[in-house]
């Protein structure tokens, strides 16, 4: 009779799991997830923001004051994954209560920054 | 991202404490966007849960989740959030124990506007405080219900407070000690009042990958009726269907992403599986191939091959 109620409840158990697997909202295999696009756009987004503050005509002179050249910095961000690209706008962001960055903390703050991240430098590790 | 609101903190709210009451005169810029109707707003309903000891994190879950129109009861929501060896809950925990009550979390911008925007809709704001001093940090969750600016206060569900009335002054530095983090509880058919697109599309994507694609799928149509259209939007309404089943839905949102964008590489895919989910093999594969020969992207292409294969895996023993 144990035997009988262990049976009983094993089988309960197993169609319970079926019919749980039944209505389990699984992705079908190879199915492309919506993350994909979310990171690819915010990525795209992060990397423009930047793009603009390198444009700039002070953040260029300052570059130049570096020796660095713009494209490698530019190179260098297209190779950033979506995290570091984060972390640099996290490290932007941290530096500023907002507005316009480069008026609040100056071109050559910016440039070291981007510079540190992209590891063209490591000047801030002397600190 | 760079925070540009954030310098509009109690600065945005300042000058208007000073030149509202005046009732005239050159009313700064940054004042402007400021609804004349924001002189005071309290939630008074907004539900009270006192803490016990170092569970402020549980408390102020529950508060705004049930003034979202959720059923949960505090006790379940402390076995989700609360880390008895921290004695106290970690901001992501509370974005995730949101999600599976199948609300979205949303994380508004650190300013009194943000709040007060948000309270205009009548959503309470959950903030996280430092109430101690830098060195010996006090972490507190409390929830914003009211903003009087005439007064200078902000009401908050704290503690053992059913209403604490703290100055404007005080609860900013709190706040910002707090790194102004604030969050609000979404239904999964609301927009927050000023919404981040990118950052509400981060949280909706979040909601499904928890696994709520039923609340998914209806913040993504809400995000297309905010933005018409959108490809990203449009991939996560399809992917929705696609996984409820809905194959034949998922069709039609793919063909029209796919009609804006014929070359989303992904979302060919993903119409693909929403062909052979219908039997239709045949043309899901061409679908495959068409994606296969307009991709430049590695990791996309070792995709779409282990699609192509599944779907001739799935031919072949429907056949």
């Amino acid at each position: 009779m144990g035997l009988q109620n262990a049976r009983g409840a094993l089988l309960r158990l197993v169609s319970v799991s079926i019919i749980c697997m039944g209505f389990a909202q699984v992705a079908p295999a190879g199915m492309i997830g919506t993350a994909h696009l979310v990171n690819e756009e915010s990525r795209a987004a992060s990397l423009s923001r930047i793009e603009v503050l390198l444009a700039r005509e002070d953040v260029g002179r300052q570059l130049e004051a570096f020796g660095v050249d713009r494209a490698l910095v530019v190179e260098r961000l297209n190779g950033l994954s979506h995290a570091e690209l984060l972390k640099l706008e996290g490290q932007l962001d941290s530096q500023v209560a907002g507005g316009d960055i480069i008026g609040l903390i100056g071109a050559v703050f910016v440039v070291l920054l981007i510079l540190e991240l992209v590891g063209v430098t490591d000047i801030f590790k002397s600190f | 991202m760079f925070g540009a609101t954030r310098v509009y903190r109690w600065s945005r709210l300042l000058p208007a404490l000073f030149v509202l009451p005046a009732g005239c005169g050159s009313i700064p810029p940054s004042v402007s966007g400021l609804p004349a109707s924001s002189q005071a707003v309290e939630l008074e309903d907004t539900p009270f849960y006192p803490q016990e000891r170092y569970q402020c994190g549980p408390a102020a879950l529950t508060t705004v989740l049930v003034q979202s129109g959720a059923a949960v009861s505090l006790e379940d929501i402390v076995d989700k959030v609360y880390l008895p060896g921290r004695q106290g809950s970690l901001q992501v925990e509370l974005l995730a124990a949101t999600r599976t009550e199948g609300r979205l979390p949303y994380v508004i911008d650190g300013s009194l506007a943000a709040i007060l925007q948000e309270l205009e809709m009548g959503r309470p704001v959950l903030v996280l405080q430092n109430l101690g001093v830098t060195a010996i940090p006090r972490w507190h969750y409390a929830v914003v219900v009211g903003i009087d600016v005439g007064r200078r206060q902000v009401v908050l569900r704290s503690g053992t407070d059913r209403r604490r009335v703290t100055s404007g002054r005080t609860f900013l530095r709190t706040w910002r000690r707090g790194e102004y983090w604030g969050m609000v509880v979404l239904a999964p058919d609301q927009l927050p009042a000023a919404p981040d697109r990118s950052r509400y599309f981060d949280a909706v994507a979040a909601l499904e990958q928890a696994g709520r694609t039923e609340e998914a799928a209806i913040a993504w149509q809400t995000a297309l009726g905010r933005w018409p259209g959108n490809s990203v939007a449009l991939f996560g309404l399809g992917n929705t269907r696609l996984v409820l089943g809905d194959y034949e839905a998922a069709e039609d949102v793919y063909r029209d992403l796919l009609e804006r964008e014929p070359d989303l590489v992904v979302a060919r895919n993903n119409l693909a599986l929403a062909l052979a989910g219908q039997g239709d093999y045949d043309i899901a594969l061409q679908e495959i191939g068409i994606a296969l020969s307009g991709n430049r992207d590695a990791a996309v292409e070792r995709e779409l091959r282990d699609t192509e294969a599944t779907i001739r895996r799935r031919h072949s023993l429907a056949d």
